[in-house]
Parts: C-alpha cells; sequence; structure tokens
C-alpha cells in the first residue's frame, strides 16, 4: 500500500495542489486588508493602521511560505525544474518593487531601482527567479534598522547579467557568514528584532540560482548592511 | 460620461465581491458572474470593454470559456484578462495562446492597482 501511495502521489504534486488550495483565501485576505489601507472605507486611527501593516505583512509572509515550500519539495526530491524562456529581468523586478510598496512602507523602507546599462532579454526560468528576487528584497526588508534604503542594480557585466540588492540594515555577523544559506538557518538577530521566517528563502534562491547555472553570493558588515548578489549566465537561444 | 463597463467571471463569492467593489468605486460599471457559462450569455448582450475572467470555474473552465469568446465574431475583439492563482508557465502560455491580452496573478497584485492596471490595458488597445 506505502508502494502504491509513494508511486502514485509525489509530495511536490500534493504541495502544488495544497499550494493552490490556500492562495485563494490568502487572496481575499489580502484584498480586504488592502482595501482597508487604501482608505476607501475611511481613514484609520494610528493604532488601526499598525494593526493593519501587521497583517498585510503576515499575509506577504505566508504568499513567501507557500511559495518556497513548492520549490522546497522540488529541492528534495531532486526536481527542481529550470524551464528557460525569453525574459526581461528588469521588468520582473519592477513588478516585485511595485508589489513591495505597502511593507516596505509598514516596515519603514524605501526601496530604489537603478538599471546601470542596457540589459538584454534572455532565456531564463521567470518564476523561479522571480523568486530569488522577493527572497531577497523581502529580506532586506525585514532586516532593516527602520529608516532603511534599499538600492537595486541590474547590470550587463560581461556574458553575465548582473542583480544586485544593498541595503543598510543589520548585516550579517562574520560566525554567520558560513551559514546564512544553509536549509533551516535564521540568524540570530531574528529573535530580537521579532522577524518570522522558515529559514528557507535563501537556500531555495542559491539552489534556484546554482540550477540556472548562475553565482549567488552576497558582502556583508555587521550593523552597516548587506549587499546580495547574483548573476547569471546571457544565453539568448 | 459612459462608465467603462467590465464583466466579472469569478466563482469565488468573496473575491468577486472584491473586485466588484474596487472597480465600481473607481467609477467602472461592472456586472459580475459566478459561473462561466451565465458570464458568457451576457457578454455577446452586454458588449463590455474588458472581461477578468478566472480559470477554475465550475462546469466550464476559464480556458474554454476564453476559447469561446475568443471564436465569436461578436466577441473576440474584447479584451480578456485572466486572473488566477495557478501560475505555472503552461497555464500562461495556454492563456496568452489561447487570446488573453494580460495574464495577472490575484496573490500577487494589488487590488488597488486592478483599476489602474485595466485602465493601462484599455489604453494599449486603443493605439
Amino acid at each position: 500500500m506505502n508502494n502504491f501511495k509513494k508511486k502514485e502521489y509525489k509530495i511536490s504534486d500534493i504541495v502544488s495542489t495544497v499550494s493552490h488550495q490556500l492562495k485563494t483565501p490568502l487572496s481575499i485576505i489580502k484584498g480586504c486588508l488592502e482595501i482597508l489601507s487604501s482608505k476607501d472605507l475611511g481613514e484609520l486611527n494610528k493604532k488601526q493602521k499598525e494593526c493593519l501593516n501587521d497583517a498585510l505583512e503576515n499575509t506577504e509572509r505566508m504568499n513567501s511560505l507557500i511559495k518556497n515550500l513548492l520549490n522546497i519539495s522540488k529541492i528534495e526530491e531532486d526536481e527542481l525544474e529550470i524551464k528557460p524562456e525569453l525574459s526581461d529581468l528588469k521588468e520582473i523586478i519592477k513588478k516585485i518593487i511595485n508589489n513591495f510598496y505597502a511593507l516596505s512602507k509598514a516596515k519603514n523602507c524605501t526601496i530604489s531601482f537603478k538599471v546601470l546599462n542596457k540589459v538584454p532579454l534572455m532565456l531564463f526560468d521567470p518564476l523561479k527567479i522571480e523568486q530569488v528576487v522577493i527572497n531577497i528584497i523581502s529580506n532586506a526588508i525585514f532586516y532593516n534598522k527602520g529608516e532603511g534604503f534599499i538600492e537595486v542594480f541590474l547590470e550587463k557585466k560581461d556574458n553575465e547579467l548582473l542583480f544586485s540588492c544593498k541595503d543598510n540594515g543589520l548585516g550579517v555577523a562574520n560566525d554567520e557568514k558560513e551559514k546564512i544559506f544553509k536549509k533551516f538557518y535564521r540568524s540570530e538577530k531574528t529573535i530580537f528584532l521579532n522577524v518570522s521566517g522558515s529559514g528557507l528563502g535563501l537556500f531555495i534562491s542559491k539552489a534556484i540560482v546554482e540550477k540556472s547555472n548562475g553565482k549567488i553570493w552576497f558582502e556583508s558588515e555587521e550593523n552597516k548592511g548587506t549587499t546580495f548578489y547574483f548573476s547569471l549566465p546571457i544565453i539568448k537561444k | 460620461m459612459k462608465k467603462t463597463k467590465i464583466i466579472i467571471i469569478e466563482d469565488d463569492r468573496f473575491l468577486n465581491k472584491l473586485y466588484s467593489d474596487k472597480l465600481e468605486s473607481s467609477n467602472f460599471e461592472v456586472l459580475r458572474f459566478l459561473q462561466g457559462e451565465d458570464g458568457l450569455n451576457n457578454i455577446e448582450l452586454e458588449k463590455p470593454d474588458l472581461i477578468l475572467l478566472d480559470l477554475i470555474l465550475p462546469i466550464k473552465s476559464g480556458f474554454e470559456i476564453l476559447t469561446e469568446i475568443k471564436n465569436n465574431l461578436e466577441t473576440k475583439d474584447i479584451p480578456v484578462v485572466i486572473l488566477s492563482n495557478l501560475n505555472q508557465e503552461k497555464d500562461i502560455k495556454k492563456g496568452m495562446e489561447l487570446g488573453a491580452i494580460s495574464y495577472l496573478n490575484k496573490i500577487d497584485i494589488s487590488i488597488n492597482d486592478l483599476p489602474n492596471i485595466i485602465n493601462n490595458i484599455l489604453k494599449k488597445v486603443k493605439e
């Protein structure tokens, strides 16, 4: 019976179905909260706004968890598939930053985006790379010290497209630098910052970038900030 | 001034109401349907400026509805925006190949941006 089950149902298929089922109620909750935050239904007082921002922040967290859950189940089954298609990373980043507007405002930080030279359309998996960008930028938002500045850059460098995300947040301690791409690793800072997370985002991001023949790394100084980078080979055909 | 008319086909009653309320408060005229067949029957009659279409629907799927809209001479030019949480590349590709003008992921868009997104799509269509 167990063998039958194993053959008939892959964990990743079950996770995929459950993820989709979870997204509908989450879309409704998020939509209702956004309507409240838009003042369509009237002004809110300071405490109500704080409460609303907490709720919005956690819908984004849930959304990210669902997406990461789907990826982790594929990684665990060694079935992480990269489906390259001609895509525009610049537009993907713009969309993500726009979607993070409410959250970054609630967390008191600003995000800028600069394209440093002409970047080409190229072959990569847009949905997977989108998740990498989401994981990196959301970390920068959550680990900012208040009045944070997050600068996102995209540039063509030799035969690669280079993404970077620089923040002036809490940075990574030297003794943690080896560990942050490990599965389930969560920084000690999450405890006093009260940042919730799964410890999966960077592990998944590394798996996706490396499976796309790219590289991912970071530079960081504690209490000064961190810059995350990933590069992807420019392939057009 | 004539209001922009939108038909929403979304079987989740909460989302259906949420989208309608947002668009109505932004001065759109909205006709909303919980089932694809009901929506389809009204598209030819109402000639909306744009259709917001979910994919997982009872009886007839969004893909089937889209195919019927695009195969009907009376309705084929009406822009259809797919609004779905199905986010697999194959779904997006299929939707666009069947003639949708845009494919939006419900969980990722902000509902407050929906009126602007629709206005921008309609502006592009007119150009």
